[in-house]
């Protein structure tokens, strides 16, 4: 039996999304606060076309359907709350079912996924519609920036200056965005909250922040210090979220602290670098995808390493010989 | 320098923001059947980049060579793909014959040169009007889209052989379809265009 | 393989069973990067079908002497020669307006690994009838599934279908590219998946990996020792003893046998020999 193997035989589902569902209860009250009844049909249509979705499925392929596994309640609510709250419904409901008929069912479901489903959602939502996904007019007239985004700042590339002010605003959220995902501080306390129940997935995170502090302190956007272009750029879009409920996805993370945490830096210079030359406002679904992809890689090349590293004394006393 | 700073950025842009491979389908078949012989990637990315290089190079001299009239794409193609062919064979006969290469590299050879990626190098170098340094740029970016996309694909075949959740219908070439859509759908995040438009 | 085989079994096997581009994952580039629409799926489509028959004819007839290095670019030749006079001619001389993606992907059919896969596989080895049978079956069977991909996407993509505006309430950009044909090829290999699983289970696809894997753990459970009976009663003379040992043929190779054959089968399927294209003799 395969280490993978092993290691999803180890995990219950719904011990595994119930968490993340308990960790997204803040954010998913934030964008009620926010944006009203609004954000919650947002969340509800989306959550039940993911379930929907796999319903269908399943019966067609004659599978057992899990509801209680929770995967596609986690699915559809991460895909909503990365989505701003004016959008047409449809949108959330098209990302959901995509996640789930091509992402998570192909592959045997959530914990045998080797991409992260409610990111390959979003994805195809994002090429679906551009125009859409990134209009965050919608119930923002009071916000920081009127209806422009951090993300739209950040691509602008002027010149910004942050005071205490607005920089609490910004870490709080209050600042037209998707309808979820704005608010650092929230993040942070899921972020601990994720660090009490399995806290190896962390490394991941460790690495995907770090790599994006690290590229934005150094090739920033906007004419700014490096601390100013590390807190936009932290704030804009999904990232942070991404960081806590999509990089630690279970079945695409990899065996090792050392390769989550290589897996992680990969996911988040890719998200920097789509933000530097892509075409998107927002890229780090693509992005996780993108180390999913190369999560199988990263394992095997570090689990080459010790024996390559071996290798080379013993190569030496050979030449030396 | 600025030459060799162009070149970069042009396999780089080859590479990642405009994946040949896995944006644009070109090679994809080559690219998934190499995928199960990993330990011939090496062998693989200097062969198609030295291919592409090659080809690039005479088809850009062909290229500034006035034509009474515009050449038709017809055209370009024949005289693209008889350079590629010649290329080919200038390298398959030394092979063969001064350096008594084997079968098996004979037969990467040929996979190497004659796939659509190779040949679909010298139109992206003329549609997109590079100088020499990016199309030896976009030439060495195409070997390396190539490795790339193989090795994603082949760890992916790997993880799809281990998988015995994967429902009956989607075990095999299905699941195998998914996952590099997967991949793809993940490049797509660089640009939201067709190579070609 | 025999010459006696009929157009209709040629055909199933080539065109539904071994479909090139779902099953087998050749042509795949034509497929992915240019069948966006119906009408470009058509003109792709007639022309790799048309060009796939010439070239595996030509192959079978007056190929075979030469060496598998030395053919391979000539089939590159040969199809230029056969696809850019029409390219030209639909260029200059009609009202047909290609685009530019268009303009370069029909001469890519050329070098495409259709028709270098079903040449080298196929025409070299075999009657010029055959050939002529294995090519129209595999260019159908590859033109089928251009003519729906570019049929689904056009109507998901662009919301028409030849030109004509559906006006769908929503369309899908993302499923006119490479990703979007990648999925509908997906959904279409497992519907042919459970279809092959019904109609013709002996056929039924197993990855390559899982084959081998299958073939290994089979030689090596007939390679294990057998426990030996504590008590032996030996009727039969030594030198008929040994003669059965020495025999070459054990249960260990039927299985084998059978294995690599079950393997070689698997590997057309998915097309991972490497030296289908151009190994040297």
């Amino acid at each position: 039996m395969s280490n993978n193997q092993t290691k999803q035989k180890t995990v219950k589902a719904s011990k595994l999304y119930g968490d993340y569902l308990v960790m997204l209860v803040a954010p998913i009250a934030l964008s009620v606060i926010f944006y009203g009844t609004r954000a919650l049909a947002v969340i509800a249509v989306s959550v039940l076309s993911a379930v929907l979705s796999d319903l269908i499925f399943s019966a067609f392929l004659r599978k057992n359907f899990l509801l209680k596994d929770l995967s596609n309640v986690f699915i559809g609510a991460a895909i909503a709350l990365m989505m701003p709250a004016g959008i047409s419904l449809y949108v959330p409901a098209v990302a959901s079912v995509f996640a789930v008929i091509t992402a998570k069912i192909p592959f045997g479901g959530s914990l045998r996924a080797p991409f992260v489903p409610a990111a390959a959602g979003f994805a195809f939502a994002t090429v679906c519609f551009k125009e859409q996904i990134f209009d965050y007019s919608y119930n923002s007239a009071d916000k920081l920036l009127g209806n422009h985004s951090l993300g739209s700042l950040l691509t602008q590339g002027n010149a910004v200056y942050l005071d205490t002010i607005n920089t609490f605003d910004i870490l709080s959220g209050n600042v037209a965005g998707p309808m979820g995902t704005g608010c650092g501080l929230l993040m942070l306390a899921c972020l601990v909250f994720l660090a009490f129940r399995r806290k190896e997935a962390l490394f991941a995170t460790a690495g995907f922040i770090a790599a994006c502090v690290l590229y934005a302190a150094v090739f920033p956007r906007i004419n700014a210090n490096a601390f100013t272009s590390v807190v936009l750029e932290l704030s804009a879009g999904s990232l942070l979220f991404a960081a806590v409920f999509l990089i630690t996805d279970y079945a695409a993370l990899p065996e090792k602290r050392l390769t989550r945490f290589v897996y992680g830096a990969v996911g988040g210079v890719f998200c920097m670098l789509m933000r530097t030359v892509g075409t998107y406002e927002e890229t780090v679904c693509f992005a996780v995808l993108l180390a999913n992809g190369f999560s199988p890689v990263i394992d095997s090349v570090v689990k080459k390493l010790p024996s390559a590293v071996k290798a080379v004394p013993f190569k030496r006393k050979e030449a030396e010989k | 320098m600025k030459m060799i700073s162009e070149l970069i950025l042009t396999a780089f842009y080859t590479v990642f923001v405009q994946n040949l491979v896995l944006s644009s389908g070109l090679g994809m078949s080559e690219a998934i059947r190499v995928s199960t012989k990993p330990g011939t990637f090496g062998r693989f990315a200097v062969m198609i980049s030295g291919f592409s290089v090659a080809t690039s190079f005479f088809c850009g001299l062909i290229d500034l060579v006035p034509a009474e009239t515009d050449r038709s794409y017809a055209v370009r193609a024949l005289i693209y793909g008889a350079v590629l062919a010649a290329v080919y064979v200038v390298v398959a006969v030394l092979a063969k014959f001064v350096f008594r290469a084997s079968d098996n590299l004979l037969g990467s050879l040929g996979i190497a040169a004659l796939n659509t990626l190779v040949f679909a190098i010298p139109h992206i170098n003329n549609s997109a009007a590079y100088s020499l340094a990016g199309s030896v740029g976009s030439g060495l970016g195409a070997g390396i889209a190539f490795v790339v996309a193989a090795t994603l694909i082949n760890r992916g075949s790997q993880l799809i052989a281990e998988n015995d959740e994967i429902p009956e219908a989607f075990k095999g070439t299905p699941a195998m379809f998914f996952y590099v859509a997967m991949i793809s759908l993940a490049f797509a995040g660089f640009t939201d265009k067709n190579i070609f438009g | 393989m025999s010459n006696n085989l009929s157009f209709k079994e040629v055909f199933i096997k080539g065109a539904v069973i071994f479909n090139p581009v779902l099953v087998q994952l050749v042509g795949l580039c034509p497929v992915v990067a240019a069948s966006t629409t119906l009408k470009s799926a058509v003109m792709l489509s007639a022309i790799a079908c048309t060009e796939l028959i010439i070239v595996c004819v030509i192959a079978s007839a007056i190929l075979k002497s030469i060496p598998r290095w030395a053919r391979v670019p000539l089939y590159l030749v040969i199809g230029l020669l056969l696809i850019c006079p029409v390219l030209w001619y639909i260029e200059t001389k009609t009202l047909i307006n290609l685009s530019l993606g268009m303009k370069i992907y029909i001469p890519l059919i050329a070098i495409n690994s259709v028709v270098a896969v079903h040449c080298e596989q196929f025409a070299v080895k075999n009657s010029v009838r055959l050939a002529f049978y294995d090519a129209a079956a595999v260019g159908i069977g590859a033109s089928v599934i251009f003519l729906l991909v570019g049929t689904i996407r056009e109507i998901l993509g662009n919301s028409s279908i030849g030109g004509i505006a559906l006006n769908l309430p929503i369309s899908f950009k993302g499923m006119l590219l490479p990703f979007g044909c990648l999925i509908i090829l997906g959904f279409m290999a497992a519907g042919l998946k459970t279809f092959i699983s019904k109609r013709h289970p002996e056929y039924l696809e197993v990855s390559a990996p899982v084959a081998k894997k299958k073939a290994d753990k089979a030689v090596a459970e007939a390679n294990e020792p057998q426990p030996v009976p504590v008590e032996v009663q030996i009727t039969e003379p030594v030198e008929t003893l040994k003669e059965k040992i020495d025999e070459p043929k054990t249960d260990a190779d039927d299985i084998k046998i059978k294995t690599e054959a079950e393997i070689d089968e698997f590997l057309r399927s998915l097309g991972i020999n490497l030296d289908e294209k151009g190994d040297g003799q």
